[in-house]
């Protein structure tokens, strides 16, 4: 399974610092950033798979903001917002807005890596439900193909099968000259 | 997700043909862009030929790696289809074993066996564990030499690395063998040792050259030829019949054939299943 990629906003250095260190010690690709202009300006130039965000951020874009910027970039990048406990309502308004996920501080980093795995998880079975339906789709063409050489390999049986029987059949000729002849188209299709 | 124009579309199908062999008609499009988007974003690329002259600038072939790794379709799993692995158990390696026992006990002879699109693994694995099936603690009076190759970059490190998610394993092999040959370890099963040891995984395009290779007893060639052209089918498995044992074997996807595309074989049935060899 490939790295993961995943972007922190969060203004508090101490969050971000933990965050970038237990990240990329668990082997996900990690960028940080302190504030969310800086990280929708990332999100517009690269692609991440999660992005973790802190709810309130000085500036214009806070985490509301940043999860939208990143939802119309790209649909499929996973949103988990940070949040005091004092902003539970804010968390849950995210997660309608199309977060996947919640932290409450202070960061629970089992839990954090749990939800990883899981958005990891999600990730490799959309991609293989891709392949799947790729694969099926060339096998069947290829099925296709088999049984139409077999058909045409059938035809082409059955109309020597039907040429040797009405050669055998003529009842007007002696039996040695029938065989004679029969096995004359036999060698000719054999050389 | 960036769009790609008829143009564009000519352009990389074409190059995808010269990298890889693999051949995409103009009916996918959609399958171009869902996973050709996200490489050409991320390189900064605007549009798809600007990602198709970065590919053929780029000296380290990176950038084709990554869209060979995207674009080729690794679908796979343990024991698939069943039926070659009962005839591999119950005529080919007998058969096999038989010829190649040494008359002296010195040498070896060894039983090398090819799986030419190794995708993730699993068709070598399941080869690796039929052969442990079928001679148990015997396994060292005999020389099994395993080789998996494929294209993908990804796909290789995977299928060395021996390492399968709950979904990936839980297709195609059965409880016994699971806990037989596996171990848990963090959420992953792990390929045992024992097993690994007698696998080895490399890259190898199949539409260039096989040099180096050397004979093979047996070669299963699955579900990869199916991406090819005609041309490229009939050139692949007449490289293959230079490379396979006299008396050597030849397995193809179930739903292959060989008619019309190489008459240097000739299909053979044993349980219900076919099978190819020299004429
Ligand atoms: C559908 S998988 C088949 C795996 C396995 N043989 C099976 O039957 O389950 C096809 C594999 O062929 C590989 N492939 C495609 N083009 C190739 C090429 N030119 N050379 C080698 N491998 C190639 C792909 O990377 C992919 O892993």
């Amino acid at each position: 399974m490939k790295q993961m990629r995943i972007l922190v906003a969060d203004d508090d250095p101490v969050i971000r610092r933990l965050l970038e260190k237990r990240l990329s010690e668990n082997g996900y690709d990690v960028t940080v950033v302190s504030d969310g202009m800086e990280a929708a300006r990332l999100v517009d130039r690269k692609r991440f798979d999660v992005v973790i965000t802190d709810l309130v951020m000085p500036g214009d874009i806070g985490g509301i903001e940043l999860l939208q910027v990143v939802k119309d970039r790209d649909i499929a990048t996973e949103v988990i917002v940070i949040t005091a406990y004092s902003s539970i309502d804010t968390a849950v308004d995210a997660m309608k807005k199309g977060a996947v996920d919640y932290l409450e501080k202070p960061i629970n980093f089992e839990e954090l890596f749990l939800r990883l795995d899981k958005i990891a998880q999600v990730r490799a079975l959309i991609r293989n439900a891709g392949d799947l339906r790729e694969a099926m789709d060339v096998t069947e063409a290829s099925a296709a193909q088999t049984i139409q050489q077999l058909e045409i390999t059938a035809g082409d049986l059955q109309l020597r099968l039907d040429q040797l029987r009405r050669i055998l059949g003529r009842d007007d000729r002696p039996p040695e000259a029938r065989i004679a002849e029969a096995l004359g188209l036999l060698g000719r299709e054999q050389g | 997700m960036l769009k790609i124009t008829p143009e564009e579309l000519k352009v990389i199908t074409r190059y995808i043909h010269e990298i890889s062999g693999i051949h995409l008609d103009a009916g996918k499009k959609y399958l171009l862009e869902t996973r050709l988007s996200s490489i050409a974003e991320e390189l900064g690329c605007s549009n798809y030929m600007e990602l198709y002259q970065k590919a053929k600038r780029d000296a380290r072939r990176q950038i084709q790696q990554q869209i060979i790794d995207a674009i080729s379709t690794n679908e796979t799993l343990f024991f698939r289809d069943e039926g070659p692995f009962k005839l591999l158990q119950y005529k080919i390696l007998p058969e096999l074993i038989d010829a190649r026992t040494p008359k002296s006990s010195f040498m070896k002879t060894p039983i090398r066996i090819w799986s030419a699109a190794s995708s993730t693994g699993q068709e070598l694995y399941s080869i690796a564990i039929v052969i442990r099936e079928l001679v148990g603690n015997d396994i060292s009076k005999f020389n099994f030499k395993l080789l998996g190759t494929d294209i993908s970059d990804s796909a290789v490190a995977q299928a060395s690395r021996g390492r399968y998610n709950k979904f990936e394993i839980e297709r195609g092999l059965p409880r016994d063998k699971l806990n037989r040959y596996f171990t848990l370890r963090g959420g992953f099963w792990q390929v045992k040792d024992e097993l690994r040891a007698m696998v080895h995984f490399r890259k190898l395009n199949l539409m260039l050259p096989f040099s180096g290779l050397g004979k093979f007893d047996i070669v299963f060639c699955r579900n990869v030829a199916i991406y090819f052209t005609m041309e490229d089918r009939k050139k692949l498995f007449n490289k293959i019949a230079d490379i396979l044992e006299p008396d050597g074997y030849l397995v193809i996807g179930s739903t292959e054939s060989l008619t019309g595309i190489c008459s240097r074989f000739k299909p053979k049935r044993h349980l219900r299943s076919i099978f190819y060899q020299l004429q």
